[in-house]
């Protein structure tokens, strides 16, 4: 297995070039790019700039695990309005131009956002479809679409059954689950996820979560692993038991609030103990 | 002149794919056959479409009757509301659904003019029902009373009527987003906050109203 972190988690002052620095110091083996997230990798990036993007990466001594972005939480596939929805796909679409363009052959995207406003039948219908031609498109330019399990916060998807069914539903092999280990909060328990998505899963979000807190304002549930309520013993041997041997990417809410890039080498390293077993 | 459900759709069809407004046997087709019938470039929700053909697809032609259906309307060309006249004249039912609620302002007023011209019917601007300027919406439902009362999921942005002949049939937050208005043997529907999605997403009651209408 490999090590990954995002590339939202850079401070906002250091830049790209001493954030990169800094992610291979610390031990990673690869960086997420969120799309839409980061000043050095926008929608308006061009494919020239991407490349760059790429080289500035692979002369840090990293690579590329994955290509993410937020964006759809604003504008999601499941949208009632039909510009928002074409928005979301072509947001998709650049996804997958970008992650070829970066050497990567996985993206992330959360599929449908349920609300008081737009009903969960709907949102489920809406995101079958949408994904069915993205998943062809996806398998043509040899990338897997990972749809994220982010179970409280889309409101969709929340039993790892119901999310075997969707896909099942859109029926690609060129679409999976990005499973985050830390977003089941109260719903259930990430090492059973694993075993029921098996080799479907294109990469995993490591986090620890806080199950018995609930989110407070903007107080975050998420935590450094190893500080919350996610059972690491059993979602390791999980991963062993399906044979799972890919990405691994940190994805912190709660930051330091001082010396940030300690964050960095206390994550590296306790990536290292999941890896490893020793727990 | 009778013409089949299945002549009635491979006009449709011939229709879209030919980029005309109607083909001239539908439109002098007297009494078409339970068919959903999307203006060709018009029609702002595919999945309205599908919606309609998911609840109407496998009733028996007699539970349909003489039903057109116009699904997620934008603009309305002239020919084509001449042939929806004509078979209202000779009986049919013919729904009209506006998807002109996510439309910009320069295609809504070409929406309001063709319905103005076209059917006499008079719709006011667009109305979004979730803005952050209504914060008092209490639920997300369309209220229909006719032909029986039925809570529809509403589609978040609705095309009221004005004040005009008919009646009433379907509020949201009060305001006035469906009518029916009798034209001879026929009965125009008018229907401001769309049904083809709630139908596409299962929902039962929304098949059961529009059945109902046929009854």
């Amino acid at each position: 297995m490999k090590k990954s972190i995002g590339d939202n988690m850079i401070p906002k002052d250091w830049g790209l070039e001493r954030g990169l620095d800094l992610v291979k110091r610390a031990g990673f083996d690869g960086i997420e790019l969120w799309l839409g997230d980061v000043p050095w990798f926008q929608m308006t990036t061009t494919d020239t700039q991407v490349r760059e993007l790429r080289r500035k990466v692979e002369n840090a001594g990293l690579v590329v695990s994955n290509v993410s972005t937020g964006l759809h939480w604003a504008s999601p596939l499941s949208a009632r309005d039909p510009t928002v929805r074409a928005q979301a796909v072509r947001i998709v679409e650049r996804e997958i131009e970008t992650a070829v363009l970066l050497g990567s052959d996985a993206i992330l995207l959360v599929a449908g956002l349920v609300t008081e406003e737009v009903p969960y039948n709907e949102v489920y219908q809406r995101c079958v479809e949408s994904l069915k031609p993205l998943g062809e498109k996806a398998a043509r330019a040899g990338v897997r679409i990972g749809c994220e399990n982010c179970n409280a916060e889309h409101r969709f998807l929340i039993s790892p059954r119901e999310f075997r069914q969707f896909l099942n539903d859109v029926n690609s092999a060129a679409v999976g689950i990005h499973l985050d280990v830390g977003n089941i909060h109260e719903t259930g328990f990430a090492e059973q996820w694993i075993e029921i998505h098996g080799p479907r899963i294109t990469r995993i979000h490591l986090k620890d979560v806080l199950k018995h807190r609930g989110r407070c304002g903007d107080q975050s549930v998420y935590t450094n692993l190893f500080l919350g309520d996610n059972n690491w013993p059993a979602i390791r041997a999980a991963m062993t038991k399906v044979g799972y041997d890919g990405w691994l990417i940190a994805e912190m809410e709660a930051r330091y609030r001082y010396a940030p890039d300690q964050q960095f080498y206390d994550t590296a390293q306790a990536m290292d103990r999941v890896i490893s077993g020793r727990l | 002149m009778d013409l089949s459900r299945r002549e009635f759709l491979s006009c449709a069809a011939a229709a879209m794919s030919h980029r005309l407004p109607i083909p001239s046997r539908v439109a002098h087709a007297v009494r078409p056959v339970g068919c959903i019938l999307p203006v060709a470039g018009q029609c702002s929700l595919p999945e309205s479409i599908s919606g309609f053909h998911a609840a109407l697809d496998n009733e028996p032609r007699a539970v349909l009757g003489h039903l057109v259906v116009v699904p997620a309307l934008l603009d309305l060309p002239l020919d084509f509301a001449r042939g929806i006249v004509s078979w209202l004249r000779h009986g049919a039912t013919v729904i009209v659904e506006s998807g002109a609620g996510f439309t910009g302002q320069l295609s809504f007023r070409r929406h309001r003019r063709s319905l103005r011209d076209g059917l006499q019917l008079a719709v006011h601007t667009p109305v979004r029902l979730w803005s952050e300027q209504r914060p008092f919406r209490r639920t997300p439902y369309v209220d229909y009373t006719w032909p029986h009362p039925a809570k529809i999921r509403d589609f978040s942005r609705v095309v009221p009527l004005e004040d005009q002949p008919g009646e009433i049939i379907a509020r949201a937050d009060g305001l006035p987003v469906a009518l029916k208005r009798r034209t001879g043997p026929g009965t125009l529907i008018y229907l401001g906050s769309p049904l083809g999605p709630a139908l596409w997403a299962g929902d039962v009651a929304g098949k059961r109203w529009l059945l109902s209408i046929l009854a």
